[in-house]
């Protein structure tokens, strides 16, 4: 009887070795793993005497904090398991924002200069306050809110406003901003965009090869390191990756974020390609389009009004609905997996809608609902493979 | 035929509403019975509310064809809609009473049962879930031609109605206001708003194809603060010792200001329940025939479970006199300037409790305390409502250290009867009635 | 002659099928999974060979199924219940448009299409209410054989209800019941309904099409299948043997595709 599939040891889909999925593994993966990211915050700060931001999820300008020589260190799934949350917060409220807070309470915070809470829902919205007013008052936070009104005018101006805002309590701290450094990181701003945009349409067009799980550990060092260092890495994945990627399902993501990784890794042991991604971790924080202006501040309200439309947001539903079917197309997508952090009311709220709508236009979808750092169940690797089989 | 459904709604209005309400027997006084050993006897100004209600639900239903039809959220600026003539409808009204009949978890099942998660807002589930069968205590809401909406309460009316606009295939007006964190001046914050507003006219304008009757604008602001300082009078009278009103009749009788604020009905009848209140304060009668403890209630109501709450507590001698809820919509009201409406308006609704960093909750929930004289709170950590709860164990501690006032958190829903746990509940209270009466 | 097996591993039960190429049914077996899937996998096919009268070796091709279905080592390919479930009861039942199938520890509602396709599915897998493992509970409180609970419920004149929709809650409900001397049957009618229900809501969630199949061990109390078939108002068929409609898809699935 011929064995078609690879022994696996355990009940956990784990990958053992870089070519353990086969042909779409990454020749020299220990050129693009993830830099520890405690060591290379210790050594920005020594180094280069940058100042150190935790942030949480949500957009806000990023090019303005480098401009101030600080380094924005984003929260999305801290490994830290909950106990002190548990006081604060309720059982129904979601995982991002228990494991974030478990974060602040920990001694770990206290070597930050500063936290950026961007404006994303309600739950960050009161988190930010409890942080700022009670849990930390100490620490420095600051609140970033994004414009939501349908009327472009008025948000546009509020947008700009809402910058120039936050650059002037920065520079209240630390020092009046340069505008060549402005100039210079909006302009950075922009290449990581571009660089961004290009990989993901080589993974799109089949392209890429590299595993799943690699292509996000990769694509989530965004969310530390400094542009001056991820910028050539992403030059160099591109070098080393680019090629004829085999054949196998393709799917789409969306959701919040691709944690636990172990369903990466869970599709790549299924030979199952991720073609491209609605994640707002990674591919729903790429504009749609680059701006058109020269000034960094027309440009960075640019860049967030060409942001894809998002369950946060008031786009309408149609919206999203219609990317993910072109993104689907595209990417020569079979169906869509919509990957959610438990108690997420925007995600979930959305749901209903763009499975009916994407079951119209022949594109099967699923739904995971899990926790972070929680593993990958049984039950959810039944529901995927169950879906996979599915798909032509 | 246009005019038609108009001349019907006209009857409606005029002949056949009081005719229903009659044959509902809302509003007949009922025969004379046995005192209540818990309460004092109904508010007489209850059957005027029944009427009232009563009326905007019928009347809903000949709206259609006769005018255009709004769905608005608790918190908008609807001063900046009435000039438009729209019949106004308040789906989060309509989820509490569904909620307060129990049915609540009947109408969220149907909508789970389309794809909605069970840990979503429990108004959202239910008015999604009703749209499916239409089968309520008030019937399927008449259907909207516009939605307008403000983030002010909360964000989760955003993701609701922007289901509501797919489905119905129907504009749906945004009034966006951010959260105020800190305390600094209004600046950009005033002018974005003030700017959407001026925005939102002019789409409103484009909509209706009405041009905006600033004159009528006016004298709704007018009307609006009025009726919302009165329902701020009323809410006071509770300050007497013993109240005349519970914070539980309070959750009944702020439906005209949430759902007829602007509207003269609405000032009519506080003008009433004031008169009746100040009367009974007059005379002492208090509204729980024992007040020995007095009570605020933090978050909204726990809805299906009113009934039973109000005699739990009443038998303990205790009445919730002040709530953070109830005084949500008298708060800003001394904000509203008729000579500067639009920035008036946008300070007075962005200003209120949920759209306030928690220092702003804190410090006005110590104030209600000391001026109705509260010994102890009941803190509803509510799974719907998450701009309400999150902070709420803080607010707990804090107060008990800043004022040494002893509190209950308990864990339910607003409209959702299912989540409910009896027992663990019953418990809870039990030890707060013990910490209150050895207070 | 070709020969094809299918070995289910569930985390209660393991079934084992074998088919002949014409599909018919040669050999079967049901035991229980004990504590070693892999072990219970050689176990119930040795017994279905047994059966049989066949040797290992005259099977071409094996496909496992199941919780357990990487535990077994001489399957060539691993498929999950749903597409074996939907393509067993399919070939069953050539019109079945859904499934039904209400396991042990979770519940499944499968869209079947032609050729026994899975077109849409959904699965309650993180609570006990709408599983066997309610009924096993509430037997246990009522001290009754779980074979015994269809029998008893539709000798039932009334019903109690049972409002908790949590596992946990709702056995305190019963033996609340047990106490104030409610008819056992009327619990029993009761429980049916309350598992029913939950059920019921996972079918909205996929929409009823075509003629409804149930599957599973579940499917064998005939009390719970009266209340689908009631709540859901058309006919509920039930295979001769619905607990080993998983085993069976698998082998299917082993004759489509070969060794």
């Amino acid at each position: 009887m011929k064995n078609t599939f690879p022994e696996s040891s355990g009940r956990t889909a784990k990958m053992h070795g870089p070519d353990a999925s086969g042909e779409n593994s990454l020749p020299s993966s220990e050129a693009f793993s993830a830099p520890d990211r405690k060591d290379y915050i210790q050594a920005q700060k020594a180094s280069h005497g940058r100042k150190i931001f935790g942030v949480f999820p949500g957009h806000y300008p990023r090019e303005l904090l480098w401009s101030f020589d600080i380094l924005p260190v984003e929260i999305w799934d801290p490994p830290i398991e909950t106990s002190r949350a548990d006081a604060h917060l309720q059982s129904y409220i979601c995982p991002v924002a228990k494991r974030g807070l478990e974060l602040i309470l920990d001694s770990r915070a206290r070597g930050l200069d500063g936290i950026l809470f961007p404006h994303l829902c309600d739950t960050l919205q009161n988190l930010a306050s409890l942080t700022a007013h009670y849990l930390q008052p100490d620490l420095p936070v600051y609140f970033f809110y994004t414009p939501k009104s349908t009327c472009p005018a008025p948000a546009r101006r509020y947008y700009i406003q809402q910058t120039r805002l936050l650059a002037e309590r920065l520079a209240k701290r630390f020092g009046p901003l340069d505008p060549a450094q402005w100039a210079a990181r909006s302009a950075q701003a922009l290449e990581l965009d571009r660089a961004l945009e290009a990989l993901y349409a080589l993974r799109a067009g089949g392209g890429l090869v590299c595993s799943n799980a690699e292509f996000y550990s990769f694509v989530r060092q965004a969310e530390y390191l400094h542009p001056d260092d991820f910028l050539p890495r992403i030059e160099r994945f591109r070098a080393v990756c680019k090629g004829e990627a085999t054949g196998g399902k393709r799917v789409l993501l969306s959701g919040i974020l691709s944690n636990p990784p172990e369903i990466l890794e869970a599709l790549d042991d299924l030979g199952v390609r991720v073609a491209d991604d609605d994640l707002l971790n990674a591919g729903r924080r790429i504009p749609a389009h680059a701006p058109r202006s020269a000034d960094p501040w027309e440009r960075a309200a640019e860049r967030f009004f060409a942001l894809p439309p998002c369950s946060t947001g008031s786009s309408p539903l149609k919206q999203r609905l219609e990317r993910l079917a072109a993104m689907a197309r595209s990417a020569s997508a079979g169906g869509v997996i919509f990957w959610t952090v438990t108690f997420c009311e925007p995600e979930a709220f959305d749901l209903p809608e763009l499975r009916s709508g994407l079951k119209r236009l022949g594109l099967p979808s699923l739904v995971i609902e899990t926790g972070l750092n929680s593993g990958l169940s049984g039950q959810t690797a039944t529901r995927l493979e169950a879906f996979l089989e599915m798909l032509p | 035929m246009t005019f038609l459904p108009a001349i019907r709604y006209r009857f409606m209005k005029d002949i056949g509403a009081p005719a229903a309400m009659r044959f509902a027997k809302i509003g007949k006084k009922r025969s004379a019975r046995p005192p209540d050993p818990l309460f004092a006897p109904p508010l007489a100004a209850t059957r005027r509310l029944k009427e009232l209600i009563g009326r905007h639900y019928f009347l809903s239903r000949y709206a259609p064809g006769a005018m255009p039809v709004a769905w608005v959220t608790s918190g908008a600026p609807v001063e900046i809609l009435r000039p438009f003539g729209y019949y106004t409808l308040y789906p989060e009204n309509h989820s509490a009473l569904c909620g307060a009949q129990k049915v609540g978890g009947r109408l969220c099942a149907h909508a789970e049962e389309h794809g909605y998660s069970p840990d979503l807002c429990s108004y959202a589930r239910i008015d999604l879930g009703h749209a499916l069968t239409g089968n309520t205590p008030v019937g399927r809401l008449p259907r909207p031609d516009l939605l307008f909406a403000s983030n002010n309460i909360c964000q989760t009316v955003l993701y609701w109605y922007k289901i509501l606009a797919a489905r119905y295939d129907i504009p749906l007006i945004l009034f966006d206001t951010p959260y105020r964190f800190g305390d600094a001046e209004d600046g950009p914050d005033l002018e974005y708003m003030v700017g959407q507003m001026e925005a939102i006219i002019l789409q409103l304008e484009g909509i209706s194809g009405r041009s905006f009757d600033r004159e009528a604008f006016s004298r709704t602001i007018d009307l609006a603060k009025e009726t919302s300082l009165l329902w701020g009078r009323v809410l006071a009278t509770m300050k007497t010792r013993p109240a005349p009103m519970t914070i539980f009749d309070a959750f009944a009788h702020m439906l005209p200001i949430v759902s007829l604020r602007g509207l003269e009905s609405a000032r009519g009848y506080y003008r009433l329940l004031l008169e009746e209140l100040e009367e009974r304060a007059e005379r002492g009668i208090g509204a729980i025939r024992e007040e020995r403890k007095r009570l605020m209630w933090d978050n909204i109501a726990i809805w299906p479970r009113m009934r039973e709450h109000a005699n739990l507590f009443a038998s303990h001698g205790m009445a919730f006199v002040t709530a953070t809820y109830t005084n949500a919509w008298a708060e800003t009201t001394p904000l509203l300037d008729p000579g500067r409406p639009l920035e008036s308006l946008a300070k007075a609704y962005s200003c209120v409790i949920l759209n306030h960093h928690l220092e702003h909750r804190l410090n006005l929930m110590e104030r209600l305390i000391r001026e109705y004289r509260v010994d102890g709170l009941v803190i509803h950590s509510a799974r719907s409502c998450k701009p309400y709860s999150v902070g709420q164990y803080d607010i707990k501690r804090l107060l008990l250290e800043r004022l040494s006032i002893p509190s209950v958190v308990i864990e339910a829903d607003i409209a959702d009867e299912r989540a409910y746990a009896e027992e663990q509940t019953r418990t809870r209270l039990e030890a707060f009635f013990e910490a209150l009466e050895n207070a | 002659m070709h020969y094809a097996a299918g070995i289910d591993v569930g985390s209660l039960s393991t079934e084992a099928v074998i088919l002949d190429s014409e599909a018919r049914i040669v050999g079967e077996s049901i035991l229980e999974t004990g504590f070693h899937s892999t072990r219970a996998a050689e176990k119930a096919f040795e017994a279905a060979l047994a059966q049989a009268g066949l040797p290992a070796e005259a099977i071409e091709a094996a496909v496992a199924t199941g919780y357990g279905r990487i535990s077994v080592p001489f399957a060539a390919k691993r498929i999950t219940e749903i597409s074996c479930h939907a393509l067993g009861a399919w070939r069953l039942f050539p019109d079945t448009g859904t499934v039904i199938d209400i396991g042990g520890q979770d519940s499944k509602v499968i869209q079947v299409g032609t050729g026994g396709r899975v077109l849409d599915f959904t699965m309650n897998d993180k609570c006990a209410a709408g599983t066997g493992r309610f009924l096993d509970v509430m037997a246990a409180k009522l001290e009754v054989p779980l074979g015994d609970l269809g029998r008893l419920s539709l000798e039932a004149r009334g019903e109690a209800t049972i409002s908790s929709v949590c596992t946990v809650f709702a056995e305190s409900e019963v033996v609340s019941l047990v106490a104030r001397n409610h008819p056992r049957e009327e619990i029993i009618r009761g429980i049916h309904r309350s598992i029913v229900h939950r059920v019921v809501s996972m079918v909205k969630v996929v929409g009823v099409q075509g003629q409804v199949t149930m599957t599973g061990g579940v499917a064998l109390n005939q009390g719970v299948v009266a209340l689908l078939s009631e709540e859901l108002g058309r006919p509920v068929r039930v295979p001769a043997e619905p607990r080993t409609v998983g085993a069976f898809g698998a082998a299917l699935h082993a004759l489509k595709n070969g060794a």
